[in-house]
């Protein structure tokens, strides 16, 4: 009973922006119905291409050349420039590099551990160790979602439930799974979300008789919001049942655009590199959002290859370039890249080996990797944030996790640091105590 | 039962009484090094104390001061650096000047941006600045600066915050005006706050409201036709009768302790993996059932409290007269075993890891404080320090944790021994038993041989704790850092609470003094705690409703009195789990209708003041129980041991393990990251730590479970066979017996309609009869009338 909207409320009271205290009254009680931005947005949803392990910065997207006569720790692959605005890509990804001008790159990103689990809960909730809402529950939170028969948040090829989970919002907000990591992505699904024992009609039929009952229920029982909710979710479900399926049935795709999307093309894995089926979930998370869900998140692993740095990068590489090419093609030619935010990026990086030491073998690095985000109002063909020579610690345009949510809440039009819940007698925020800041240096 | 309690006249009750703010002194490591120094400063030459002036001074006050003074917004780590006190006694990392190691002095490891600490955090300082400080330091860091004590040792808490840390007060009754309303003193309590805020209460629930809620919060089961039959006639002669008669056969039943096991097995974070390491490797934990079963015989026996926590942390370290005994009191160890693991490999914390979690289990489990922040600084909201924290994880690095060997995967975890029971029977695998789940090389992903057990397949083992061979205190790790490592801190409890600490002899681990010193009746937490636990189980929400916080941002209780005289009726009344539930489940209290008239709803909106009973949706393992027992196709005998009692192997690599069961879901193998299908779609916790209370969300998930998932479908043709196996005569009488036992009533002539409608469109397109009558048993199985209890 504690959970209120109250922090929303109150910013929405204080501001001039026309909506009154009687609009958001109704958001007090946990809805998915669709939310105006609280400021101008550039982007309305989000897709977050997770690169769970620690990807190679030095060796994709922060170009380190040899500076000096002593070789030291830097890129090993060749770098090329790319587009209109000379971006620096690796050559391991040649189908992104041709999107260079969409790109902007944060070469400037830190964090605050080389635990992987822990970074990588850090990336999605903010905190390390606790269960805490994930980013996209917190988005699904704030602006609801554009599409009643979907759910707001949906996490592809995902891992724990804390990394997609709403924890104390409230449950509406949290992400629907869709395949755990390590398990067969080609075939992964809502649960339940379809059966055959009975056809459409009479499983309409049947939930006609059960809503009866159910409001007859519940007008026995008084005003009984839970009651209520109940009813209204039932009817989410079924539209579900109606939606979904179609949605994750790619049957409807061309052969050409499976193809550039390389769906089921991944054969085996390769060391640390899972088969992900990267091409079907990025095929699908395009398709999401053009259906109107708020927040998709894909997943590929494992980034962590610390004894054959080189077969394994390769592998990844090979495994995620096509489809995300493929992915930001068609953002871009369905004219929704412009207020879509792609994002891409793991929980860390990896230091950089030495060219010619013979060494193929890399750990974790905290203190100096990359992201890139595109779309949603950012720059494209920019580069934003330095590390040092080695690429070992960011030293300019320092970019952090907490950061980095306030730059995507800001962009979509959420109060950076000041979107809260109240929960257990004080107020969160997925910026933590120390509060992120917006990157605005990046803004188109 | 005590008729009386504490009713003795004049009894100040100093609980509700007590104004003044606590403070709470926190100790800071390395205080003591400024006595040792602080006479050499006085004696510091004048060019020293210039060089101070000049060189070390104006670096401190440009770079350091704006998060390192008294003036700062927000002080940086605790660290102050305008005094020398301050230098020298440092912050969390620990002190900022090593006189004896100039080169490990903090400050100027800080300033060189070497290892963890890299200040001033936007950029390095030239490295003159660097020499000129190390200079400074080789002369006795001499400064001027006048000692101001800092104000930040000492914390204030606001009134009332840290009520729970206040001894348990036994109040007197509260009188009332309405005198025959309360059955139990626990109602006076109750009703003299509906008194004083002029809410009158609802009614006393009707008999087949009370005989179901009574049977699913005490069995997790729904009453059979003729059992509501019997108690409603019963509840006619005699209601305060037939409702103690009630609560008395079902708390007998076998089925008590499988339902509030389940309660317990939450808290405990109880599953039978490791769960994702963080590299989604997720080991089997294949003996973890026999602590499931422990709990449930614990609950049915009604084993007391203070004697049930005594077992689960220091069961191994306890007499025994019978090896049955001896095997119990080691399988209630596995309390402290059940830990979710992060990978061993890369991770210099992984020992500390698995502490963390065992403090955490006992703090927030059993005393509702989490101490968890500790590990890395001071609590920011509690009165908990890094010296408290390393006091009680001295305890359990003092202690070996046997979880076995962990899928034979190393990366997550070393493999240990475990306990080998002594009177539990050897259970060979089935003949024609084969492991099809291969083991793989981490790096290369090709198969590898799966090790030979150190025991012979069958033996029976337990997951579990023992001392360790050489019990040590533990070294405080600077913001939890374990290769960072401060001063050992003597083993011990937390600092905060003002009752008697048993002494930790040197030659154990000290884990059955922290059960004495939780279960001796002074800690104030302990009983409160359970108490709390066990109302919000039969209310839907705990008199705390926060229940496994207890803290400064815990929430406050809704009846202080009420919950202090429960919990000195608990300990008086020895502990019972069972006393303790019988006298609140026969209150007036207990049974108040959860429907109430509209003045009673808005005087009371959120029902603070327990002016009627709230509704509570089944939960999942009730859900799944409750359809399997309509459907007929409950089988209600304890399942035997586990699906994958043989199996030390990698879920991940598994597929799918489950196996279709006719059991209780407390029975199904509770994987972490692969729960049971038939139970995940309803707000099943992730069993990683401590969870007091489940989530009741409301999301389309649980409708097309409903509508969809195998089991319901499956369910529902159980039902409709089992519905028209009886040969009744016509239609009417078939529908009205599916109501009787679905619904526990009969269909007005409306619904009466409506099902006969509904079957008619069934049959238009399904094959059978049984498959017509399916599609209206399914419909009765998704109404909220069956999920929710009145």
């Amino acid at each position: 009973m504690n959970e209120t909207f109250l922090s929303r409320r109150k910013i929405l009271q204080s501001a001039s922006s026309g909506f009154g205290y009687l609009a958001f009254s109704g958001l007090a009680q946990a809805s998915l119905s669709q939310r105006p931005p609280l400021h101008q947005a550039r982007a309305k949803r989000v897709i977050f291409l997770c690169m769970s392990g620690g990807p190679a910065q030095l060796d994709t997207f922060d170009y380190k050349p040899q500076t000096g006569k002593k070789p030291h720790p830097g890129s090993i692959y060749p770098f090329h420039q790319h587009g209109d605005s000379g971006l620096w890509i690796s050559e391991l990804m040649p189908e992104t590099a041709k999107h260079a001008d969409k790109l902007c790159l944060l070469n400037g990103m830190h964090a605050d551990t080389g635990i992987h689990a822990q970074s990588f809960l850090q990336l999605h909730t903010g905190d390390r160790l606790r269960e805490r809402p994930s980013l996209g529950a917190w988005v699904s939170y704030g602006l609801g979602t554009e599409n009643q028969n979907l759910p707001g948040f949906v996490s592809l090829n995902t891992s724990r439930p804390s990394i997609y989970s709403s924890a104390f919002l409230p449950s509406i907000y949290s992400g629907t799974p869709i395949g755990a990591n390590g398990e067969e992505m080609s075939k992964a699904t809502i649960a339940n979300v379809t059966s055959s024992h009975f056809s459409n009609d009479l499983k309409r039929k049947q939930l006609d008789f059960v809503q009866v009952m159910n409001r007859n229920h519940l007008s026995q029982r008084q005003d009984d919001q839970k009651l209520e909710g109940v009813i209204q979710s039932m009817e989410l479900g079924f539209r579900m049942q109606m939606t979904a399926p179609d949605l994750l049935d790619l049957s409807t795709e061309s052969p050409a655009t499976l193809e550039r999307y390389r769906v089921g093309a991944q054969k085996g894995p390769v060391g640390t590199c899972r088969v992900s089926d990267f091409g079907r979930q990025c095929l699908l998370a395009r398709r999401f959002v053009e259906a109107g869900v708020r927040f998709v998140e894909v997943n590929h692993g494992s980034w962590d290859q610390h004894k054959n740095h080189r077969r394994d990068l390769e592998a990844n590489c090979a495994a995620t370039d096509a489809p995300i090419a493929a992915l930001l093609e068609d953002l871009e030619q369905r004219g929704l890249l412009e207020d879509t935010l792609v994002v891409w990026g793991g929980e860390f990086g990896r230091p950089g080996l030495t060219p010619g030491d013979g060494k193929d073998e890399t750990g974790h690095n905290a203190n100096g990797f990359t992201f890139w985000m595109a779309g949603g109002g950012v720059k494209g063909g920019f580069a934003y944030g330095k590390t040092n020579e080695t690429g070992a610690r960011a030293v300019e345009g320092k970019v952090h996790f907490r950061d980095l949510h306030a730059t995507i809440f800001d962009l979509m039009g959420l109060p950076a640091n000041d979107l809260k819940y109240r929960h257990e007698g004080r107020e969160h925020r997925l910026t933590g105590p120390e509060g992120g800041r917006v990157v605005r240096e990046i803004y188109a | 039962m005590r008729a009386l309690f504490g009713s003795q006249p004049g009894n100040p009750v100093r609980y509700c009484k007590r104004t003044s703010s606590m403070k709470v002194r926190i100790l800071i490591t390395g205080a003591c090094l400024f006595f040792i120094h602080s006479t050499a400063w006085g004696n510091s030459a004048p060019e020293q104390l210039a060089f101070f002036e000049k060189k070390i001074r104006p670096v401190l006050a440009e770079h350091c001061y704006e998060c390192h003074s008294a003036d700062a917004k927000k002080i940086g780590g605790k660290l102050l650096l305008d005094t020398r006190k301050g230098m020298l006694d440092g912050g969390e990392s620990g002190p900022s000047l090593d006189l004896h190691n100039i080169d490990l002095s903090l400050v100027l490891q800080a300033l060189k941006w070497e290892g963890d600490l890299e200040m001033p955090p936007e950029e390095p300082l030239s490295p003159s600045v660097v020499s000129d400080f190390r200079k400074w330091i080789e002369m006795g860091a001499p400064d001027p600066r006048k000692e101001e004590p800092s104000e930040i040792e000492e914390r204030t808490y606001e009134e009332g915050s840290l009520w729970s840390f206040h001894p348990v007060e036994k109040p007197t009754l509260p009188t009332v005006k309405n005198r025959e309303w309360p059955i139990q003193p626990l109602d006076q309590f109750i009703l003299s706050k509906l008194e004083d805020k002029n809410i009158s209460p609802a009614e006393t629930a009707p008999p087949r409201t009370l005989i179901r809620r009574l049977h699913f919060d005490l069995t997790g089961l729904p009453p059979s036709p003729e059992e509501v039959r019997e108690f409603t006639a019963a509840y006619k002669n005699d209601p305060n009768v037939a409702v103690s008669r009630l609560a008395d056969k079902l708390l007998a039943s076998p089925h008590f302790g499988e339902r509030w096991g389940r309660h317990w097995l939450d808290v405990a974070r109880y599953a039978e993996s490791n769960g994702n390491d963080g590299l989604s490797r997720n080991p089997t934990f294949p003996h973890a059932w026999r602590y499931r079963d422990y709990v449930i015989d614990a609950w049915n026996r009604d084993v007391p409290y203070d004697r049930f926590l005594t077992q689960q942390i220091a069961g191994d370290l306890l007499d025994f007269s019978s090896p049955e005994e001896h095997d119990r009191n080691r399988i209630a160890t596995g309390f402290l075993a059940l830990t979710a693991k992060p990978a061993k490999a890369m991770n210099n914390n992984f020992a500390m890891d698995v502490v963390a979690d065992q403090i955490d289990v006992v703090s927030r489990g059993v005393m509702g404080i989490s101490v968890a922040c500790a590990r890395c600084h001071d609590h920011k909201f509690d009165p908990v320090s890094a010296q408290d924290y390393y006091a009680m994880a001295g305890i359990f690095t003092s202690t070996e944790t046997m979880w076995g060997v962990a899928g034979n995967e190393k990366l997550t975890a070393p493999p240990t021994d475990l306990h080998v029971l002594d009177a539990a029977p050897f259970v060979a695998p089935p003949k024609d038993f084969v492991e099809t789940v291969i083991l793989k090389e981490s790096n290369t992903g090709k198969p590898k041989e799966i090790p030979k057990s150190k025991w012979e397949p069958g033996t029976p083992l337990a997951m579990g704790v023992r001392d360790a061979k050489e019990p040590a205190d533990c070294k405080i790790n600077l913001k939890g850092d374990a290769k960072k490592l401060g001063e050992p801190v003597p083993r011990g409890f937390l600092s905060s609470y003002s009752i008697p600490s048993p002494e930790i002899a040197s030659t154990t681990s000290g884990r059955l003094e922290l059960s004495q010193w939780l279960t001796s009746g002074e800690h104030p937490q302990t009983a409160r705690v359970m108490v709390n636990r066990i109302w919000s189980h039969l209310f839907g929400k705990g008199i705390v409703g926060t229940p496994d916080d207890f803290g400064v941002y815990g929430e406050r209780p809704s009846h202080p009195e009420l919950l202090d005289f429960l919990a000195c009726q608990f300990v008086e009344d020895g502990w019972s789990m069972k006393r303790l539930i019988r006298s609140i489940v026969t209150s007036r209290t207990y049974r108040l209708d959860s429907i109430a008239v509209e003045d009673t709803l808005s005087a009371d909106p959120g029902n603070t003041w327990y002016s009627r009973h709230d509704r509570r949706r089944l939960d999942a393992e009730s859900l799944r129980d409750s359809i399997l027992a309509v459907s007929g196709q409950l089988n209600p005998n304890p399942s035997e041991g586990s699906i994958i009692r043989h199996r030390d192997i990698l879920v991940n690599l598994a597929g799918n393990l489950h196996e279709p069961s006719q059991h209780r879901s407390i029975y199904l193998c509770y994987l972490r990251n692969s729960p049971p299908p038939e139970l995940a779609a309803f707000d099943l916790p992730d069993f990683l730590s401590v969870n007091g209370k489940r989530d009741e969300s409301t999301i389309p998930g649980h409708a097309l479970y409903l509508y969809n998932s195998p089991f319901v479908v499956e369910q529902s043709t159980h039902l409709a066979e089992s519905i028209l196996s009886q040969d009744l005569p016509d239609e009417e009488s078939i529908i009205r017996s599916l109501y009787d036992r679905a619904l526990l009533r009969t269909p007005d002539p409306e619904e009466l309609y409506r099902a006969k409608e509904l079957l008619e469109s069934s049959r238009a397109e399904t094959e059978s009869e049984p498959q017509a009558w399916a599609c209206l048993c399914q419909a009765l199985i998704a109404t909220n009338e069956f999920r929710y209890i009145d």
